[in-house]
């Protein structure tokens, strides 16, 4: 027998109420979430300093300086580290959802359904891309800056063309945040599948 | 609807397979609870009472035998609705409070009215409301950890009130409180259950508790040894 139409209904959880949460568990976890922005922001300063560097040795070549350029082997490092992030977010998310093995189990008892859990988590993360993207592109342009500014002089940046610096800064956050998603995919399916009775039950 | 029985168990059973050993958790329980009852589920350690929880509750499957909740077969559930029948008909208290960490009072107390869709503004006013009923008004922004074990649990009560469900859940929920705390729980939720008509079922050691009920069902090793009035 199932439920009268009128007897049963829907569960609810918008990405507004997820925002609202996820918010309220980074401002007051700060310490875990220092933790996963400063490891978006280490991988990706070290993208952006490449990129930018880049970009402004061939800015200085067109105005007629020396040809330098980013040996391509240090992309490699670059991906390397990205990946390093990558899975450091992993394993510090992976350690959120045992600290909060209770909560989850008991947000089940109130009404959650897996996907609820699944959003609130990358929510978290989607703010963490966003600052760790900040940090790691403002990292990344002032290393930039300071490494090319020896042979180039430091004021290369300003004949840089603006519109490739936007087009970095755009794309260096959003893989940050892109990253830091796909680093808590894992964690945030975990949680999700977490029956009630057995997260209820587990003692920290 | 309207059943006159809002929970019935009929032959309720719950295996736990451990390697070649069978734990048998609960071996056919057949019970019912009527609208606006206070019974008392009580039993040695081991004797099944949170399993029986469990399965009342929605949060776990029985090996066999069912749970009817207001006259619905909740095993023929599927998940969505089964989150709302936990987010809706019944309200969870917790021997260990079970309150999220990282809110504040008024904000755990309002979580429940999120799942159910209510507005923002709505929510927050009915967590206001609820927990002053339970005496809590000067202390709606306090964290958890700001707050005493009586005053966590007078939280979470108000929290299971949040949708104002039909049946309350309460898995020993004095076993962490000291005496004088303890009483005060309970006088709060018989009170809740005469003044709304809410049913309750309690698991407890608590004689005083025991006491207050309308019936008393004894468990043992999975079993209904006796029901008695209270
Ligand atoms: N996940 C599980 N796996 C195996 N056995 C279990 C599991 N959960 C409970 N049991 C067993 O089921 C029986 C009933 O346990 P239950 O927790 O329901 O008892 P209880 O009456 O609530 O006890 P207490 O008063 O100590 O809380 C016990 O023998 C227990 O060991
Ligand atoms: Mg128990």
């Amino acid at each position: 027998m199932k439920m009268n139409k009128e007897a049963t209904g829907r569960v609810h959880f918008t990405l507004m109420d997820a925002v609202r949460l996820g918010r309220g568990y980074i401002r007051r976890r700060l310490d875990r979430s220092l933790i996963n922005i400063a490891s978006i922001a280490l991988g990706l300063s070290f993208y952006t300093t490449m990129v930018i560097s880049d970009l402004l040795y061939s800015t200085s070549a067109r105005l007629g300086g020396g040809q330098v350029a980013v040996e391509s082997y240090q992309y490699w490092l670059v991906a390397v580290s990205l990946v390093v992030s990558i899975v450091g977010i992993t394993n510090a998310m992976l350690i959120a959802v045992y600290e909060r093995y209770r909560e989850i189990g008991t947000m089940k008892c109130l009404g959650a359904l897996d996907r609820h859990i699944v959003l609130l988590f990358l929510v978290e993360s989607f703010y963490q891309g966003l600052v760790g993207g900040l940090v790691g592109f403002s990292f990344g342009l002032a290393s930039a800056i300071v490494i090319t500014g020896f042979g180039a002089g430091f004021d290369i940046v300003l004949y840089a063309p603006r519109v490739s610096l936007l087009i970095i800064f755009v794309g260096s956050v959003s893989l940050a945040m892109a990253l830091s998603m796909v680093a808590t995919l894992y964690p945030a399916w975990r949680a999700s599948k977490l029956n009630p009775v057995e997260a209820l039950r587990y003692e920290l | 609807m309207s059943y006159d029985n809002v929970i019935e168990l009929r032959e309720l059973q719950r295996y736990y397979k451990m390697g070649a050993e069978t734990v048998k958790a609960l071996d056919g329980i057949e019970l019912e609870i009527r609208r606006g009852e206070y019974v008392s589920i009580v039993g040695p350690s081991g004797s099944g009472k949170t399993t029986l929880f469990n399965l009342v509750g929605g949060l776990d499957k029985p090996t066999n035998g069912s749970v009817f909740i207001d006259g619905v077969d909740i095993s023929q559930l599927d998940a969505y609705e089964l989150a709302w029948l936990r987010c809706r008909k019944i309200g969870y208290i917790f021997q260990s409070f079970n309150l999220i960490q990282v809110l504040t009072a008024l904000e755990n107390v309002s979580l429940p009215t999120v799942f159910a869709g209510t507005p923002h503004d709505e929510g927050l006013k009915k967590a206001e409301k609820l927990l002053d009923q339970v005496g809590l008004s000067d202390r709606i922004n306090h964290r958890p950890t700001e707050l005493s074990a009586g005053q966590q649990q007078r939280v979470a009560i108000a929290r299971a009130l949040a949708n104002d469900p039909a049946i309350i859940l309460a898995d020993e929920p004095t076993g962490n409180l000291d005496l004088n705390t303890g009483m005060e729980i309970i006088d709060l939720l018989h009170g809740l259950n005469k003044m709304r008509g809410l049913t309750l079922v309690a698991a407890t050691h608590d004689l005083k508790m025991i006491k207050a009920s309308d019936r008393i069902v004894w468990m043992r090793d999975g079993v209904v040894e006796r029901i008695e009035r209270g």
